[in-house]
This record gives C-alpha cells, sequence and structure tokens, in this order.
C-alpha cells in the first residue's frame, strides 16, 4: 500500500471534517476522491500532504510514517486548485525550484526541466511569466513542478476545477495518459462524478467527513453502497420501494407483468437519441404523494411503443437492475 | 453608474480641487518662494552652516535607524498576523495601529517616563549600567520608531492576505523549509508593499518633531535633528535659514510620495 | 437576507475552508513572535502604562486638580471643539474628494491624487511654516489668521486632510455600478440613488476615516507650534498643555492630561475595530 490512512479525526470548531476516516491507497494507481464540496475529501489530501494536521489518527506513505513529518519531508507534490504559480518566476525556474531546493547540480536541474517541459508540451514557453500563460497551461506547469522532484505520491487538489468545460476534458484525458506513462502513485480530488468515472482507477466517495464506499468505477456504479452513492454517481428515481436509475425501467403498454405499476405520461421530451418520460403513478396508496416516476428509453423504442403524452403505461424494473432500497419517504 | 449633469460636475470639481489647492498646493508652494526669495545663492549658503549640516546628518542617521529596525519588525508582526494563529492575535492586531492615533507628545512623555536616567523605570538601570536613552541617540531612534511603527504593517497585511497562502504551500510541498520559502516566495510577493512601506516611514520619520523634541532635549550640535532646527530657527528670527531647511525636508517627503505613487500601479500585474 | 443561508445548509455548517491557513506556531515563529512582542512592549506599551501610573500617582484629587485646571480645561475645550469642527469638514470635503477622484475623469486628476498624501508625509513643524507663510503675517492674499483659533482650524484641517479621502476611496472605486444600475432600472432618481444606495455603502468607510481624523486632530502638536502662537485660554491645545507641563518638570500633570488624550486614542482604536468587524460581516 503506497498511502495508508488510519483512523483521521480533524474538526474545525464543532464541525467534523472528518470523522475517523481510515482508508488504504495502493501504489502506482489513479485514485479519485469523489464528494460534494465540503464533504472533507480536501481535508482528506491535505493532511495526506501535510498541509493540514489531524486531530487524531495516523498517515503513512510508502511504509514510512509520515503524520508527524513537516510537508517538505514527505516527497509528495500537490497541485493546487487555483495553480499557486510562483509568479515571479518564469515557467522554467517555477518547474526547477523543488530541484534548486534540493541542491542539484545545475546541468541535471536543467535537463530535467527540458524532459519535464517537453512532458506537459509546455517547452516553448519556458521563458514565459505564469501571467502569460492560460488556465490550462499554468495548471500543467504546477504538475510539472510538482512531477520535477520524483515524488513518491502525486496529489492534486480539485485540479481542473478552475478551468472551463473543454479545456477540463482535455486536460483529464491527458492526465490520464500522463498517469499511463509516468506510473507515480495519484489522488485527485473532484465533486465531479462523471471527471471521477472518466479517469480513476479507483474511487473513494466522500461525504460528510465519512467514507461512504470505496471501489472501481463499474462497482460504484452498478453496486453502490447506498443511495447516497448511487444518487450521487448518476440520475436516480424512485419506483414503488426502490431507487433505480430511469434507463432501468421497462417500459409497457399493456398490463401483464406482475407487479407493475400503472400510470400515466405526463410529460414527453426528446433530447437527442433518447426520450425522457415523466410517469405519474396511479394510486399507490391513498392520501399520499407520490412524486412521478422519471424514465428514459431510446427513442426507437419509444417510437415502437407510440409512447405519446397522456398514454397509459406500465412500469417494471428491468432485469438486472441496480437498485438500492428506497428511504422511507417523510 | 449615476452620471452627474455636468453642471453638478463642474460644481464639484471645483469644491475639491479649490480647497486641496487653498490648504495644501500654494502653501507648499510659497515655501519654495520663501526658499529662494534670495536667490539660489542665498539658499545653498545656508547649508555651509555646520550647525544645519549637523542636523540634517542626525536627521538622516535617526531615521535609517528607525526604518530598519520598523523593516525587520514589521514584517515579522505582518506574517504572524496573518499566516498564524495564537492567542491575543485580535489585541496586538488592534494595538499595533495604536501609535497611529497617540499624540507625539504623549509618546515622548511615556519613553521619558519610562527611560529617563534618574528616576525612570528601565532608564535608571540601564544608566547604571552606561547605557544613555533619553537625551541621546536611542531615545530618538525609539521615539521615531514608535510614530512610524505601523506604516510597514499597514502596507504589508493586506497584501499577504491577497496573496493567500497557496504559493508557500507549494514551495513546502517541494521541499523548501521555512526560510528558504520566506526569502524564495514570500518576500518577492510582498516586495513591493515593503518598498511602499519603508518609503512612507522613511518621510514619517525625517519629520518627527513632537516625540523627537521631549526625548532629544534639543541639544544644540548633539542631538539637535533638522525639524527641530527648523522651530529654533523661525524662533530666533533665522526665518531665511528656517525656510531652507524646510524646504529640504518638504522636498525629501514630496519625493517619497511621488516614488510611492509612481511605484503603486505596478501591484497585482 | 438573513433567512436565505436557512434554506441552503440544512443542519451542517459550512466548513471554514480559508481558516485553515491559521496555523498554529512553529519553534520559529514563536521565537519570532516572542522577540516582537517584547519589542512593541518596551517601545509601546510600558510606556503607555507608565503615563497610567503616574497620571495616578498623586490619588484622585491631584488628578482631578490638574486635568479640571481653568488653563487645561480651556485647552481641552478648545481642542475638542476643533478636531470635531474639522472632522465635520473632513467628512463633507473627504468624500466630495474621493468622489471626484474616482468618478470624475479630468486633467490633472493624477496629480490631485497625489497631492492628498503630502500631509501625511510633509513635517508638521514644516506644515506649519507653510501654512503660515499664506495665512500668516507676510500673507500674500492678505488673510493673517496666525496666533488665533481660524489657526488651529487650518493646522488641524491641513494634517487630517487625507484621513476620510483615503478610506472612502477604495471603497467608492469597488461599489459595483450594476446595483446602481438596478436602482436606475428600477425608476430611481440620482439624487434617491446617491441617498439610498451609494451612500449608506459609504458610511463605514467615512466613519472609519472620520475616526482617524479626529484622533490626529486632537494629538497634534507640530504644525501648532509656530502657527497658533500657544497663547494660553485662547490657542493652546491639549498637546502643548502636556508639553508645558513636561518642561516645567511637572511629569505628574503632564501624565494626568496625556492620559486623556490616551482615552480617546484607545476609544478611536476600538471604534476602528468595531467598524472593521462589522464591515467584514456584512461584505
Amino acid at each position: 500500500m503506497s498511502i495508508d490512512v488510519r483512523n483521521i479525526t480533524r474538526t474545525y470548531g464543532d464541525f467534523y471534517a472528518l470523522d475517523d476516516v481510515s482508508v488504504a491507497l495502493p501504489t502506482g494507481q489513479l485514485t479519485a476522491l469523489l464528494g460534494p464540496s465540503g464533504g472533507g475529501k480536501s481535508t482528506l489530501l491535505r493532511i495526506i500532504a501535510g498541509l493540514d494536521t489531524a486531530d487524531s489518527g495516523s498517515v503513512s506513505i510508502e511504509g514510512v510514517d509520515a503524520t508527524k513529518l513537516p510537508p517538505q519531508k514527505r516527497n509528495v507534490g500537490f497541485v493546487f486548485q487555483h495553480y499557486a504559480a510562483f509568479k515571479h518566476m518564469s515557467v522554467a525556474k517555477n518547474v526547477a525550484f523543488g530541484l534548486e531546493i534540493r541542491k542539484r547540480p545545475k546541468v541535471e536541474v536543467k535537463k530535467r526541466v527540458g524532459e519535464l517541459l517537453e512532458l506537459v508540451h509546455l517547452s516553448p514557453f519556458a521563458d514565459r511569466m505564469p501571467s502569460q500563460l492560460s488556465g490550462g497551461q499554468r495548471q500543467r506547469m504546477a504538475l510539472a513542478r510538482a512531477l520535477a522532484v520524483e515524488p513518491t505520491v502525486l496529489l492534486l487538489d480539485e485540479p481542473f476545477g478552475a478551468l472551463d468545460a473543454k479545456v477540463r476534458k482535455e486536460l483529464r484525458e491527458w492526465l490520464r495518459r500522463l498517469h499511463d506513462e509516468v506510473h507515480v502513485t495519484t489522488v485527485f480530488v473532484t465533486h465531479d462524478q462523471e471527471e471521477a468515472m472518466e479517469v480513476a482507477d479507483e474511487i473513494v466517495v466522500i461525504n460528510g467527513g465519512r467514507i461512504e464506499q470505496v471501489g472501481s468505477p463499474d462497482e460504484l456504479y452498478d453496486q453502490p453502497a447506498n443511495d447516497f452513492v448511487m444518487g450521487f454517481l448518476g440520475e436516480v428515481t424512485r419506483l414503488g420501494h426502490v431507487q433505480l436509475r430511469p434507463h432501468d425501467i421497462e417500459v409497457a403498454v399493456g398490463p401483464g407483468r406482475a407487479g407493475a405499476h400503472a400510470g400515466r405520461v405526463t410529460r414527453l421530451q426528446r433530447v437527442g437519441f433518447e426520450v425522457r418520460l415523466l410517469v405519474e403513478l396511479e394510486s399507490v396508496e391513498p392520501g399520499r404523494e407520490v412524486a412521478p416516476v422519471s424514465v428514459s428509453v431510446t427513442r426507437s423504442h419509444a417510437h415502437a411503443l407510440d409512447l405519446e403524452l397522456g398514454a397509459r403505461v406500465w412500469l417494471t424494473p428491468a432485469v438486472g437492475a441496480t437498485t438500492v432500497p428506497a428511504m422511507v419517504a417523510v | 453608474m449615476v452620471e452627474l449633469s455636468m453642471p453638478v460636475k463642474w460644481l464639484l470639481r471645483l469644491l475639491a480641487v479649490g480647497y486641496v489647492l487653498m490648504l495644501v498646493v500654494v502653501p507648499v508652494g510659497t515655501i519654495a518662494q520663501e526658499a529662494f526669495a534670495d536667490g539660489a545663492g542665498a539658499f545653498f549658503s545656508m547649508f555651509t552652516d555646520p550647525h544645519v549640516l549637523g542636523a540634517l546628518w542626525l536627521s538622516a542617521q535617526v531615521a535609517v535607524q528607525a526604518v530598519l529596525i520598523n523593516l525587520v519588525f514589521g514584517v515579522t508582526i505582518s506574517i504572524l498576523l496573518v499566516r498564524y494563529e495564537f492567542p491575543g492575535k485580535r489585541l496586538l492586531s488592534a494595538l499595533i495601529d495604536l501609535p497611529m492615533s497617540v499624540s507625539p507628545v504623549v509618546v515622548g512623555l511615556a519613553l521619558l517616563l519610562v527611560y529617563n536616567g534618574r528616576t525612570g523605570w528601565l532608564g535608571e538601570p540601564l544608566e547604571e549600567w552606561g547605557f544613555q536613552i533619553i537625551f541621546s541617540g536611542p531615545g530618538m531612534v525609539m521615539a521615531t520608531c514608535f510614530v512610524a511603527l505601523p506604516l510597514v504593517i499597514r502596507e504589508v497585511v493586506p497584501v499577504l492576505t491577497e496573496i493567500g497562502d497557496d504559493q508557500e504551500q507549494a514551495a513546502r510541498s517541494l521541499g523548501a523549509n521555512a526560510r528558504q520559502t520566506f526569502w524564495r516566495i514570500t518576500l518577492p510577493a510582498i516586495k513591493w508593499a515593503v518598498v511602499y512601506g519603508v518609503v512612507l516611514s522613511l518621510a514619517r520619520s525625517l519629520g518627527e518633531f513632537g516625540a523627537v523634541k521631549i526625548v532629544s532635549g534639543n541639544i544644540v550640535d548633539q542631538t539637535q535633528t533638522a525639524t527641530l532646527l527648523v522651530e529654533t530657527q523661525y524662533q530666533s528670527f533665522e526665518q531665511a535659514s528656517a525656510y531652507a531647511i524646510s524646504f529640504v525636508l518638504a522636498f525629501v517627503s514630496v519625493v517619497c510620495i511621488v516614488v510611492v505613487s509612481i511605484l503603486r500601479p505596478k501591484e497585482g500585474h | 437576507m438573513t433567512a436565505a443561508p436557512a434554506l441552503e445548509a440544512p443542519t451542517r455548517p459550512t466548513p471554514r475552508r480559508r481558516a485553515r491557513s491559521g496555523n498554529t506556531l512553529t519553534a520559529g515563529s514563536a521565537l519570532g513572535l516572542g522577540v516582537a512582542v517584547t519589542w512593541f512592549s518596551l517601545l509601546v506599551l510600558i510606556p503607555l502604562t507608565a503615563i497610567v501610573i503616574t497620571a495616578g500617582e498623586r490619588g484622585w484629587a491631584g488628578y482631578w486638580d490638574t486635568i479640571t485646571n481653568p488653563q487645561t480645561l480651556a485647552a481641552v475645550r478648545l481642542t475638542v471643539g476643533q478636531s470635531l469642527l474639522v472632522t465635520a469638514v473632513n467628512v463633507v470635503m473627504g468624500t466630495l474628494i474621493a468622489w471626484v477622484l474616482v468618478r470624475d475623469r479630468f486633467w490633472g486628476r493624477s496629480v490631485l491624487d497625489v497631492v492628498i498624501d503630502i500631509p501625511f508625509a510633509l513635517p508638521t513643524i514644516v506644515a506649519g511654516l507653510v501654512l503660515l507663510g499664506l495665512y500668516g503675517p507676510n500673507s500674500p492674499i492678505g488673510v493673517d489668521w496666525a496666533y488665533t483659533e481660524r489657526a488651529v482650524t487650518l493646522a488641524l484641517a491641513f494634517v487630517t486632510l487625507p484621513f476620510v479621502v483615503r478610506a472612502v476611496q477604495p471603497v467608492l472605486g469597488e461599489l459595483e455600478h450594476d446595483v446602481e444600475e438596478a436602482a436606475a432600472s428600477l425608476g430611481a432618481s440620482r439624487t434617491t440613488i446617491l441617498r439610498r444606495i451609494v451612500l449608506p455603502a459609504l458610511v463605514p468607510a467615512i466613519a472609519a476615516g472620520a475616526a482617524l481624523s479626529f484622533a490626529r486632530a486632537i494629538s497634534e502638536y507640530g504644525s501648532l507650534v509656530l502657527l497658533s502662537g500657544n497663547r494660553p485660554f485662547e490657542t493652546e491645545v491639549v498637546s502643548v498643555r502636556v508639553l508645558s507641563h513636561i518642561e516645567n518638570g511637572s511629569t505628574a500633570s503632564a501624565a494626568a492630561v496625556a492620559s486623556l488624550m490616551l482615552v480617546v486614542a484607545l476609544t478611536v482604536i476600538v471604534v476602528l475595530d468595531v467598524i472593521q468587524r462589522r464591515v467584514s460581516r456584512h461584505g
């Protein structure tokens, strides 16, 4: 295990940012810490880096107890959401910083900086100042700077959070490829489930200072441990006593299947290749309001069934659908 | 944005410019006129007087020492106030501004009470060890330090707050220790704020009058600074000399102000 | 405004993300703090405490006698009266100048901006001399206010000029224009916008500038020395009273009067702290 976090608790006043959190992150993997903002994921990352201290618990990196080590002795690379570029230094100087601190010979520093700028495609910008770079370029510079010191682990705190959607997407794919090339144990924090699913080998879902689930993107999507994880990773709707994804609902135009819920289509919206329906169920239990069920079907399927507004339909969970028991509505 | 009508705009403009003109610009202008009333030769001849040269030299020495002390103290306190948590921080941060609103006369009296060689709480033991503070250099430096104390801090604290600690944390995570982080990251980032603070402190220190008057004893050729000499000369009807020294002091302070205003817009780019 | 957060945040307080910049002290920074606080105490705190203690040396009766001495009372009355007057002038003129500097564009505006700082940097004794040149016995414009109450007003107005301007200027500059535009789109007239939107936003800054200007006026000494003549019962201010007690060797009396000035200084510090905290809470 590359990073081993045990029983970490961190409070700010009476607010628990992390509440007895333990997690082990294997060497060489790309792990995402995923969760809503304020859930404690950034705090955990900063505690691993030594930029924040836990009230209790321990952190070890590559088998070395790092709990009491200051950040400069942990040999971690840290990339900040807002780049933390050294504004008064050129791009090359920024990347060279960690090596100069370590008093490496000048020739070696120069060579390594050259390699890294090549790696992040910033070679032509070596002598620019950070203020002359775009956001995406600054973040790549910050990555090169963190990688320069050959860190044991690379930690990224919402690395693409400050960038616009298109650059975000590019950098995300680029980070995945970079990781496949460099293979350094990498942990990144994000609140974007799509980003986590697309890039990470493993996802740790954190909410309210606790870990909700740890697993591969497929595991989390197909076997969510609870309704929070299920809801956070994709759309959910409620049918009877279970929660499930809208595309995991079978639609029929006649009764037949046991346990089918009858209802009426109250809204029908075509979005690209799919058709989204809102179905108002007919009396489940009298006197109880039930939210309409959202269902999504492919366009051709909707066509075949001849679905239109006001049509009467029968809904059943699809075979093999991912479901979790619905919490009792209040 | 509210657009005022033309007449109102002009009225406000005239009021603002007129007020500043009559209160500051014209009076400060008259000093140049008075100083050079008898020609440049007469003006420069004032500076062959050893009393005048001595007083100017003393003022410069006291000011430079006070500025250096306030520079080190100011930067240290600013970093502590912005980057660290400790008990009593709010109190300290409020008290730091106190010298801005304490009368120079009160400053002088306060230092006199504690550091005079005969009855002062600390002055008496220090005098026994051979250190004289009141009526000598150290007292004048302390009085000057006191009045200019918050200037560096007031410039540095907002800049430190604004840049945040991201860059410093990045440096730490890249292996820099506290000293390396300060010299390579923090100081370059607050460089201009420190420069403004120093220039303003220098102007304030050179011009200090009330506090220095009390602690220095105004001893001719020993503890008489340029500002004290202005008073003495004016009251002994050596007005030409008083105006000449005043012109030099005013010139230096105006230069300081102009330097700061030229440097300032560079900030944040 | 108060109901909105309750809708968004159901149970948990939001984490104070920025608060983490407050590190606890390390060995090195603790040493730095120790040295800095020691120096601050030796330079500022112990000497100011000495004033309070010396003022109390002769007991309450002695203290009372000193500060109710008719000449001292006259000086207090003059100083407070003139300081209030000058502060009022600054509130109006300072806000006006700040407005012109931020909202108006004309040739020489940047020079005006620089000139505002001159009273701050000019040695106070020189300030007195400078004003004497224009408003003294040899006045080229024919007004001789030297050694009168007008001279005190003039000197105090000169040295306190920057405070309100410099407090209001940045706040006015950062005021969002769309708020004013929104008010205009809702049908507010220019005066209504100024009165209901702009002015309320400036009040804390004006108050802070006024407090500093009052404190500075109360404590002024250097610029009055040559200009006011320090005539007892007429143009003698409090700081001159303190100085003459010192020169007469009566430090206890000097400290008694000085303690009054110290109270004003401390009050101003507290007022500023309160204003700042109120602003940052609403901002």
